[in-house]
């Protein structure tokens, strides 16, 4: 794949022009902060707390524009939500020429990126479109399949989608295999057994924004937004980009704050010991869209925790529904 | 220009959305308030808020602002405080707290031992739980501690964890205080007394999810913080009559069996038995008794906490005395690292 041309960045320091998916739109009424929002942050933090986690979330209106933040501009170690950027700057390659989402690759037994699903754990050589390996990347976290896409796009295309998209703060720094690399080299000799250790844990570079792939919580909602308001790219492309971010398939997230068969959830989580992520869409049939990014680190290291992992739903929902009050 | 008061009332006013409300609550006038901001924004080059006719709000480059004047205003307390300390003459003193039920004798020769590294100089200590250290830590009124975990570790360095087993504090009229080596499978079924959950939620939930995992599932859990409410609990709750093991059916004892020469129990029987409060080793008080359970299958995990950014060789040492102190007067062991088996949705590999 030839290094494709960036679209030209913004130079000035001012907010970028559109498609700037961080500014709220012009005619938007700024009114002040409507009791309903102030009630709802309290209890999202509140329910933040009683799980045990420190939480932070955005959630946008994608139509209006309306947002309610919790610590939303502080930035985050993304782990498996950054591919959710892979995919959108894969879309937009796509749509410009650059990618054939269509194109076979081969994906040999050996050398695959470690991962508990998908190809991670396949053993056998395959051979799978780069728009197939998109819905396994999505529908269960496949590392193999989303460092092939890495391999393909690039990082610095990633990084160049971000910024065209006003994201100046979504930066990727590595690609799975080299997270995960990371992550072994600060286990140690103990190996896994390290990584429940609340020392060792504590000093993980895989946690540290400033050191792995990251972004805030306002500027993944703004790029959810961006994709479902086909600013990422258009047509038949933003419309199997969504279908693609709608394949995941866990529920114990995100998607547990919506029990409802009318409403439909599309989301990508994010996990590495203490983190817990998700980003996603929410979509009503009264038309209603909001984008969602909660992002959660755990008191406690143990890998299974149903409350910290439940209580990303219930936090979506308090702000979906406080962006949906009258 | 004063940077940091003017970065107060921008924040202020981010907070409040509104010049009116953050003026009022700055108690300066309004028209003073608006050309402070005017002046933050000539000096920084940017527009900070949108005026509206509806009301203020955040220009992104105003978000970004906020969000560094939160780190550049703490900084500037922590660096007042620590002057403020210089000042009065308190620089030699370190800041350090212990959780709850750490146990006499630890506390003392946690004292003991960091007198002994550091001759002259002072130990403030105080008891905290782990969730108001993991604050203090953080907000830099506290410089080391003795944590629990799981505890936040955002900014946070940890020493050594130590593994304290708990055992049951039962009544002594209580049938499962003849049993010298109780499993925690014993407890099913019986009411719970454990500290609040509100101190530490992720502390509280790992003991329940160690209880569930150990086949102990409470009928009910209570919630008390100091010695004597706990063994009141325990107390309170009388323990089931000893002819009356849990068996289905059994519903019908409220009070004395026909025909037993015993004494009628001193409260009616609480379903499933007495209480029994899960508690590191300890003086148990009149009527308690305190039994270890078999294997230690349920503890609290212990380790020195403090400041990740900080070099301080007073801390080093806390930190020291602290893990000795522990492990020689608490019966504190290295905690032992159990199989891991993650699901697939926990998408990274061990």
């Amino acid at each position: 794949m030839t290094p494709p041309q960036p679209p030209p960045p913004p130079e000035r320091p001012e907010p970028a022009r559109p498609p700037d998916a961080t500014a709220p739109p012009a005619p938007r009424t700024t009114a002040p902060t409507p009791p309903a929002h102030r009630t709802a942050r309290s209890r999202i933090r509140r329910a933040f707390t009683e799980a045990g986690v420190t939480g932070q979330l955005h959630a946008r209106d994608i139509d209006t524009g309306a947002g309610l933040a919790v610590a939303a501009d502080t930035p985050v170690s993304t782990a498996s939500v950054h591919k959710v950027c892979l995919l959108a700057a894969l879309y937009r390659e796509a749509e410009h020429g650059r990618v054939d989402l269509t194109a076979a690759v081969d994906i040999p037994a050996d050398g695959r990126t470690p991962g508990p699903t998908g190809l991670g754990a396949m053993r056998d050589a395959a051979r799978l479109s780069l728009r197939d390996l998109a819905v396994l990347a999505v529908s269960v976290s496949d590392n193999t399949a989303a460092d092939v896409l890495w391999d393909a796009v690039g990082i610095e295309a990633v990084n160049r989608t971000m910024t065209a998209l006003g994201l100046t703060r979504t930066t990727a720094v590595q690609k799975v295999r080299d997270l995960y690399a990371a992550l072994a080299e600060d286990a140690g000799a103990a190996g896994a057994a390290a990584l429940l250790d609340p020392a060792r844990v504590a000093r993980l570079r895989a946690l540290d924004p400033a050191r792995t792939n990251r972004s805030t919580p306002r500027e993944l909602t703004a790029l959810l937004a961006a994709v479902w308001r086909d600013e990422v790219c258009t047509g038949a492309y933003a419309a199997d980009l969504r279908r693609t971010l709608g394949t995941q398939a866990w529920g114990h997230r995100l998607a547990s704050g919506f029990p409802f068969d009318d409403v439909r959830v599309s989301g990508k989580t994010g996990t590495l010991p203490t983190l817990r992520h998700e980003i996603g869409v929410v979509e009503y049939p009264d038309g209603g869209r909001y984008a969602v990014a909660v992002c959660t680190r755990a008191a406690a290291t143990a890998v299974t925790l149903p409350a910290a992992d439940a209580v990303i739903g219930t936090a979506a929902r308090l702000a979906v529904d406080a962006l949906r009050a009258p | 220009m004063d940077l940091l008061r003017h970065l107060r009332y921008f924040r202020a006013v981010a907070e409040e959305r509104h010049f009116g409300r953050a003026a009022e609550r700055l108690r300066i006038a309004q028209p003073s308030l608006s050309q402070r901001i005017r002046r933050l924004e000539r000096e920084l080059g940017v527009r900070l808020f949108d005026r509206g006719s509806q009301g203020t709000a955040l220009t992104p480059a105003g978000r970004l602002v906020l969000a560094e004047a939160d780190h550049v205003l703490a900084a500037a307390d922590r660096l007042a405080a620590a002057v403020a300390r210089i000042g009065s003459g308190a620089a030699g003193t370190l800041r350090a707290a212990v959780p709850p039920h750490l146990g006499p004798a630890a506390v003392a020769a946690l004292i003991t031992g960091y007198r002994e590294r550091s001759p002259g100089g002072e130990l403030e200590l105080r008891e905290l739980t782990t969730t108001a250290q993991a604050r203090e830590l953080a907000a830099g009124t506290l410089d080391a501690g003795v944590v629990r975990h799981p505890c936040p570790a955002p900014g946070l360095a940890f020493g050594p964890v130590l593994h304290q087993p708990l055992g049951a504090l039962l009544a002594e009229a209580d049938p499962l205080a003849a049993v010298e080596r109780l499993t925690a499978a014993d407890l099913s079924g019986r009411a719970l007394v454990l500290t609040p959950r509100a101190d530490d939620p992720a502390l509280y939930d790992e003991v329940l999810t160690a209880c569930a995992r150990h086949g102990c599932t409470p009928a009910a859990v209570h919630e008390a913080s100091g010695a004597d409410f706990t063994r009141a609990l325990v107390l309170s709750t009388a323990p089931p009559a000893p002819a009356a093991p849990r068996t289905p059916g059994a519903a019908e004892a409220p009070g004395a069996p026909p025909g037993s020469e015993e004494p009628p129990a001193p409260a009616a029987p609480a379903p499933g038995g007495g209480a029994v409060a899960l508690l590191p080793r300890t003086t148990a008080g009149p009527g308690t008794v305190w039994r270890p359970l078999a294997g230690d299958p349920i503890g609290w995990r212990t380790s020195a906490a403090w400041p990740a950014d900080g070099h301080n060789p007073a801390v080093a040492r806390f930190a020291e005395a602290a893990h000795e102190a522990m492990r020689d007067h608490a019966g504190m062991r290295p905690a032992r690292a159990a199989a891991v088996h993650p699901r697939p949705a926990s998408e990274f590999p061990l």
